[in-house]
């Protein structure tokens, strides 16, 4: 072991690749630490804002609807404390919103979009660097241990020297796996430390990346063997790469998104804005019946006076109305999500690459299910707004920007209400 | 008392036979020498001894042991010299030398490595160098010494004198006929002619495959060079024997 150890340490070409290995994940860390720490300085100030401007603009109302509509609220999905790993579904999907007393689907989906700088071969983060870039340095590392010994006339020499050269390879093996895996975990830990992630969490990334190297380093040793020539090794381990890291990921994407057909994100926002542009011109009877299928409670509040052509009340009402006209296509969206994404979690099995990102992001609070809990959290946001604007505006209560200020629901993220 | 035994040895590589039923064996303390042209199956015996490559008919055996039988046992007690062996150039000849005895499972201190480099004649000065540095006969040195310091009852050795100088050639022989007065046993291969009669108490001719000749006895008495010279020419059908 010894020898072996020193072996390794005077092998330049193993150091360099271990060097790579510890730079980018270093430099992944870093820039997720420091894309964090912009995240949660930009939703520092925002909240800062949130509040000035608030004050300032129910200062200026006199009623209950128009506070409604001229008030924003910031809803936020902080990283947690171990997102500067995986950025996963925050690279593509919203983190913040600013959303008001109007119909809500369209707000949340107003911005759905991908982002194209991310959209082909992601976020260079450290779960990038894992589940690429590791695979890639494992076969750098192995792909010639057997067939360069072959080439330089010592591979003989060292079977007879060592009596069974198994021990051999197996040696050279761990400690090049050894090395790297510490050259990858270093800066996972230390940006664990300086984001204070639970132990836990690391240790559970820790295993991930540990399972990982084995299964790359075991799949190496298996396919680079003495009867090719190293480049046909690095040829064959590429391709292999290639196929399970790239191609794989990329068909089982293909292949989910084909089968499970997704509503876009636009037509909520359509549907949801037709409707609401569309309850100007029908009866109020009409708007007023939909709106208290489910709100019943208000049905002794929606008389109008004929003269009045605009009230703040209807205007909740059609806006309300508007999102029930779109939960459908709203609920498919996000089972479709589920499901997309339940599918290719399944599937991932057979791309390790995918199953480690996945894994991290899970860890991270980034995956899919984490979006679609701070889009849920904003829905029920919504409606704890509504519950308690409704009984101001259907009731015509007097306006007070202090009971304003001081009752309004304040948002509470995932992490926050934990 | 025979230490190698090769009986009716057939081998084949790639599905092509390249052995033809050989037949010789080495005695205890002896020095044999296999002698013949390129691809005339040299290196072949000497990889189907280690257990390299498998006996498709007849046997050999080690002091017994058959390689097939139990192949790590086998390599216990040969020290093996490839042929132009090249050992890690970016290690200096202590750094190798301690490398490759560690394979072995053998400690050695750095005099007694020192006392067996000596033994080959490799400057003082080069052995902290890397090997990159060494010309051909200095790394051909080195992989002498790591075959002495095995100190196995057996040698096995692939061209042994290749690269070396005529001085160093003369030394290595003196130090050869030393290791069989030891009583070690060694079995060369080489296309050396002369050097082979200088070193060894038996030779064995092989062309094509088979033995074609054999040459001294165990009394000690010398071969004649022109008779091998002549057979090697003849019977190899070599245009000329390189010296």
């Amino acid at each position: 072991m010894r020898h072996e150890f020193f072996f390794l340490i005077k092998d330049r070409a193993a150091l360099l690749w271990m060097t790579i290995a510890f730079i980018s994940a270093m430099m992944a860390v870093l820039l997720g630490v420091s894309e964090v720490y912009q995240q949660r300085t930009a939703l520092a100030e925002l909240q800062k804002l949130d509040r000035v401007e608030r004050e300032l603009t129910l200062d200026a109302q006199s009623d209950w609807g128009n506070a409604a509509y001229y008030t924003f609220h910031l809803t936020y999905d902080p990283p947690s404390d171990f997102a500067f790993a995986a950025f996963g579904e925050r690279d593509v999907s919203p983190w913040k919103h600013r959303i008001r007393m109007l119909a809500l689907e369209g707000q949340i989906y107003e911005t759905d979009a991908d982002n194209p700088d991310f959209a082909l071969i992601g976020r260079f983060d450290y779960s990038f660097v894992a589940a690429l870039l590791t695979p890639l340095l494992i076969i750098l590392l192995l792909y010639d241990l057997r067939s360069g010994e072959l080439a330089a006339g010592r591979l003989n020499l060292i079977k007879t020297s060592a009596g069974q050269a198994k021990r051999v390879w197996l040696m050279r093996s761990t400690l090049r796996l050894g090395g790297l895996y510490l050259a990858l975990l270093t800066p996972l830990w230390i940006g664990g430390v300086i984001e204070g992630t639970p132990t836990s969490t690391l240790l559970s990334a820790s295993l991930a990346l540990l399972i990982y190297t084995l299964f790359w380093g075991a799949l190496v040793y298996l396919i680079a063997n003495e009867r090719r020539t190293g480049s046909a090794n690095l040829t064959y381990l590429t391709g292999i790469w290639l196929l399970v890291c790239a191609v794989l990921p990329a068909l089982l994407v293909l292949t989910v998104n084909k089968s499970v057909s997704l509503p876009n994100g636009g037509d909520i926002v359509l549907t949801q804005r037709e409707a609401v542009n569309d309850a100007w011109d029908i009866p109020k009877d009409v708007t007023y019946k939909a709106f208290l299928e489910r709100h019943p409670t208000w049905t002794d509040f929606t008389g109008w006076d004929g003269d009045k052509g605009f009230e703040w009340k209807w205007y909740y009402a059609f806006q309300q109305v508007g999102d029930q006209k779109a939960e459908a296509l709203s609920q498919n969206y996000r089972k479709a999500r589920e499901q997309r994404d339940a599918l290719i979690g399944k599937a991932s099995f057979i791309s390790p690459a995918s199953l480690l990102q996945r894994q991290l992001e899970k860890l991270a609070h980034t995956d899919m299910k984490a979006s679609l809990a701070y889009e849920e959290s904003i829905r029920d946001y919504h409606k704890q707004l509504r519950k308690w604007h409704y009984p101001r505006i259907f009731s015509n209560k007097p306006f007070s920007s202090d009971a304003a200020l001081a009752e309004i629901p304040k948002y509470q993220n995932v992490l926050e209400r934990k | 008392m025979t230490a190698i035994d090769v009986k009716d040895l057939k081998v084949e590589r790639s599905g092509k036979a390249v052995l033809h039923g050989i037949r010789f064996s080495v005695q205890v303390g002896e020095v044999f020498a296999l002698l013949g042209g390129n691809g005339a199956g040299k290196s072949t015996t000497l990889l189907t001894l280690l257990g390299f490559l498998p006996v498709a008919a007849g046997s050999v055996s080690l002091n017994g042991i058959s390689p097939s039988a139990n192949v790590k046992k086998i390599r216990d007690q040969v020290a093996y010299l490839p042929e132009a062996a090249t050992l890690y150039p970016h290690l200096n000849a202590y750094e190798n030398l301690g490398y490759f005895l560690s394979l072995s499972k053998l400690k050695l201190s750095k005099a007694e490595l020192d006392a067996t480099l000596e033994k080959v004649d490799l400057q003082t000065d080069a052995r902290s160098q890397k090997m990159e540095t060494y010309s051909k006969g200095m790394r051909q040195k080195v992989s002498i010494a790591l075959a002495l310091l095995r100190d196995t009852p057996i040698l096995l050795l692939d061209e042994p004198t290749s690269g070396l100088d005529p001085v160093a050639i003369d030394e290595f022989n003196r130090l050869v006929r030393s290791l069989a007065a030891e009583g070690r046993t060694i079995l060369m291969v080489t296309h050396d002619v002369y050097g082979a009669c200088q070193v060894a108490d038996r030779i064995g001719l092989l062309r094509g495959g088979e033995l074609v000749g054999l040459f001294g006895s165990n009394e000690g008495q010398k071969i004649d060079t022109q008779t091998v010279h002549k057979a090697f020419t003849e019977r190899t059908g070599a245009k000329r024997a390189v010296s």
